[in-house]
């Protein structure tokens, strides 16, 4: 049983159609072509703790690396990263090796997590983007972690500057803050709306519109979010499920393992991915006196936290705020083989969710994947299960 | 106070390395460095036996910990991974303790090492650590195997950053994690850091770094003098007793023993037909196995570029801190597997097959560590260029179930006929 939609899916909303229509393009979108097209540069981007602001700030279009947006032999990938690097991985390298990101002017990542530094290792030997960074990123958020990110920060700003031989001023910094903050603002609202009993947009179509906003210049992306806003304000559709959930877990970018949950009736009404929740969670604030930098180096390392960073209680507290505040019913797990900051922290995370009695179905997945009728049986029994615990 | 079966498993540990001790003292062909690795080993474990009841504070750290801190300050150091490996190696114990780790959770897909440390800390196979210590070098593994080990065994621990690229500030941030790190212990343990005695420490970790270049420049010479076995025990030397008289009493007799075998042109195998560079760690069952087929073949491990091939430094013991901090970057592990792969590094490879003249190189794909993995393709390209051929084996470092030892010899074989045809 699909979850309920009060007014047909035939009717588009015609803001959504547009984001679906940037991630069909992906990678060689019309907006990423414009911009080249004028002369201006792309850089790729990997992992959440890379300050887009900066690239933003000097002019440059940041796109954001991902795989194929469904599961693919990965002949090449496999050949470079080996198998038991994570599928996410390997999927980004291969659309390297075969040109899809030929359009890259520079390629930035942050050391991250195992399959993010050697991902970025073979693609600086192999696929040779003229511009190559890696930002050395602290697990911990002492006042000591946070001098050594700022130091990193400022330290890619001037590899930047001397790349492009000018400097970025302040000024660009925090128009650059303020494009970013309004993004993120206006996700906040969209997923205010996924707070209600029966919301007017479901997990998959937002999957759909995180996706294309990091894929296209954030102040189209902004007016376009602004606008379908308005139109969900407007629409009468509503969404209903069996249960509300909440994924969480290693990278996503495909909206068809959503849909396929939605499709038996399990809401995702909220999710903790870093292509999701936590790629807009928090904004950048600048303190009277603080240099913009300094500002972008604060939250980036604060925000809402990847797996890979200890302790490990930050992240757990964020995920069980997030169970209250969107009314969570089931936690899905969704480790794509081989995320290990993800595995290591899974059994520690079911025990938390254990304590506040919201039942976790983990599930190893592959990169891409839309769903198998395996993980479907397993979704389909623990919503089963869920609904037997409500009665 | 330890547990009878907690003592059990550490005793039978000291119990199997007494008798190779033993065994190599009776036999006069044993060299001498034989025994003393042996003994090194019993005094480490026995230690770590006996702490709790000596009212000793023991602080549980991962690999490539800098636990000359501990040392200094009287604390008693059980490295987890290694003894694990005792643990699979002497026991036998691996299906137990991989089940275990299983149990609590943890997928396949994690390095089986830090799947047995949490699944024979769960089974109370491993005395409960006062303090657990862990670090990111030298991935996510380490990086995210101790909060499980505190949560299982109740007890406060201390991760240590280590940035991941060297520049003064990243230097400095992983001074201040020492000296945030020696804080910790300090209001745990109750006992205090003694300078002079990490200052000696250092000292004694200078001369054991010089140890192993020397040994290394010896591996170098035709025919090599070391054995396919000695991999294992250089390996456990600086994880278990960094800067510590055992480690420097058995290294200065495996240099001298190495030395008047070069003086004399005796290799480890003879004759000795390939010369082999061994990337990454070749299953810890299967070493008997690796002497075995060496010496059939005459086939020998020269150089371990990942493991065993130190940076040139030295250490200064008037800035102990200092140098614990530096040597944390000089380590091999560090150097080869953590941080940017630079062109640098990938030179190094070169001119190290190029320096010990090896025929053929063998990338023990350990399925586990998914940071190495991704350099088997780009390693084998670079070795190809100056026209050494890479031998790729899929594997895993503690579970035998992966792949059987008749499988390793049937591609081993294949591999020496490539060898032999050039």
């Amino acid at each position: 049983m699909a979850i309920e939609v009060t007014q047909s899916n035939a009717v588009m909303l015609p803001t959504l159609e547009r984001f679906r229509q940037i991630n069909d393009a992906f990678p060689k979108t019309g907006e990423i072509l414009e911009h080249k097209s004028k002369g201006g540069k792309v850089f790729g981007w990997l992992c959440t703790y890379v300050p887009e602001e900066i690239l933003h700030a000097a002019g440059i279009l940041p796109v954001r690396v991902t795989g194929y947006s469904q599961e693919m032999e990965l002949e090449d990938g496999n050949a470079y990263l080996y198998i038991n690097n994570c599928s996410f991985s390997r999927s980004c390298l291969q659309m390297g090796l075969r040109g899809e990101y030929e359009f890259l002017d520079g390629m930035v990542a942050g050391s991250t997590c195992d399959g993010a530094r050697r991902l970025f290792d073979l693609w600086q030997y192999y696929i040779k983007t003229p511009f190559h960074h890696i930002l050395t990123v602290p697990r911990k958020y002492t006042g000591k972690a946070h001098d050594l990110y700022y130091q990193q920060v400022t330290q890619f700003k001037e590899h930047l500057e001397e790349f492009l031989g000018r400097k970025i001023p302040d000024e660009q910094l925090i128009n650059s803050i303020e494009v970013f903050n309004r993004s993120r603002a206006l996700l906040k609202q969209l997923y205010e709306l996924r707070k209600a009993d029966a919301p007017p947009i479901s997990g998959a179509e937002t999957m759909e519109v995180l996706n294309a906003s990091f894929r296209m210049p954030k102040e189209t992306f902004n007016r376009w979010l602004k606008d379908l806003l308005e139109e969900l304000s407007k629409s009468s559709i509503t969404h209903k499920g069996r249960a509300r959930l909440m994924v969480v877990g290693s990278v996503m970018n495909n909206p068809e393992f959503i849909n396929s949950i939605e499709a038996q009736g399990g809401l995702v009404v909220t999710d903790e991915l870093c292509t999701s929740t936590r790629y807009w969670s928090d904004p950048v604030v600048v303190e009277k006196g603080e240099s913009p930098v300094k500002a972008i180096s604060k939250r980036y390392l604060n925000n809402f936290p990847c797996a890979r960073m200890v302790p490990s209680d930050e992240r757990f507290n964020r995920i069980l705020n997030l169970v209250k505040e969107f009314r969570v019913d089931g936690v899905i797990s969704q480790i794509i083989r081989y995320c290990v900051p993800y595995a290591h922290d899974l059994p520690l995370l079911r025990d938390r969710l254990k304590e506040v009695g919201v039942p976790v179905l983990a599930l190893d997945v592959e990169y891409g994947t839309s769903g198998s009728g395996q993980i479907q049986t397993r979704v389909q029994a623990f919503l089963e299960m869920i609904e037997a615990r409500k009665r | 106070m330890v547990s009878e079966t907690k003592k059990s498993k550490i005793d039978a540990i000291i119990r199997a390395s007494r008798l190779i001790m033993r065994m190599n003292q009776a036999n006069p062909a044993s060299p001498k460095s034989e025994a003393l690795y042996y003994k090194m080993l019993t005094s480490y474990y026995t230690c770590l036996l006996n702490a709790h009841d000596e009212g000793k504070f023991i602080a549980a750290h991962t690999v490539f910990f800098p636990s000359e801190i501990l040392y200094a300050m009287d604390i008693v150091p059980m490295h987890t991974e290694t003894t694990t490996w005792m643990m699979a190696l002497f026991l036998g114990e691996q299906a137990e303790i991989l089940s275990a780790g299983a149990e609590l959770g943890l997928v396949p897909e994690i390095c089986s090492p830090h799947r047995g440390l949490a699944g024979a800390f769960s089974l109370g196979a491993l005395p409960r650590p006062d303090a657990m210590l862990w670090s990111n070098l030298i991935c996510d593994n380490t990086a995210k195997s101790g909060e499980l080990i505190m949560e299982i065994n109740k007890c406060p621990g201390f991760y240590l950053d280590h940035p991941f690229q060297r520049s003064e500030t990243e230097d400095k941030y992983f001074l201040g994690e020492l000296e945030d790190m020696i804080c910790f212990l300090e209001e745990k343990s109750g006992q205090k850091m003694d300078w002079d005695k990490l200052s000696k420490i250092v000292q004694r970790m200078d001369h054991q770094m010089e140890l192993f270049r020397e040994i290394g420049e010896l591996r170098k010479t035709v025919p090599s003098p070391f054995p396919n076995r000695g991999f294992l025990q250089l390996l456990t030397t600086d994880y278990l007793c960094p800067g510590q008289p055992e480690a420097i009493e058995y290294l200065e007799a495996l240099r001298d023993e190495l030395a008047e075998m070069v003086r004399e042109r005796k290799g480890a195998v003879s004759p000795e037909r390939f010369r082999l560079m061994t990337l990454f760690v070749p299953p810890m069952y299967l070493m008997g196995f690796l002497e075995k087929i060496g010496q059939e073949y005459g086939v020998v491990s020269v150089v371990e570029p990942l493991f065993t091939r130190w940076a040139e430094g030295r250490l200064d013991p008037s800035q102990p801190l200092e140098s614990v901090a530096r040597k944390a970057a000089m380590i091999p592990e560090r150097r080869s597997m953590y941080g940017p792969l630079g062109q640098e590094a990938l030179q190094d490879l070169v001119d190290c097959a190029e320096q010990y003249k090896v025929d053929g190189a063998v990338y023990w794909a350990f399925m586990g560590c998914r940071h190495t993995c991704a350099t088997v393709k780009l390693f084998k390209d670079l070795l190809n260029e100056v026209d050494v051929p890479v031998l790729t084996i899929d594997c895993d470092i503690v579970d035998p179930t992966i792949n059987s030892e008749a499988e390793i010899r049937e591609k081993m074989e294949q591999f020496f006929e490539l060898l032999e045809d050039r």
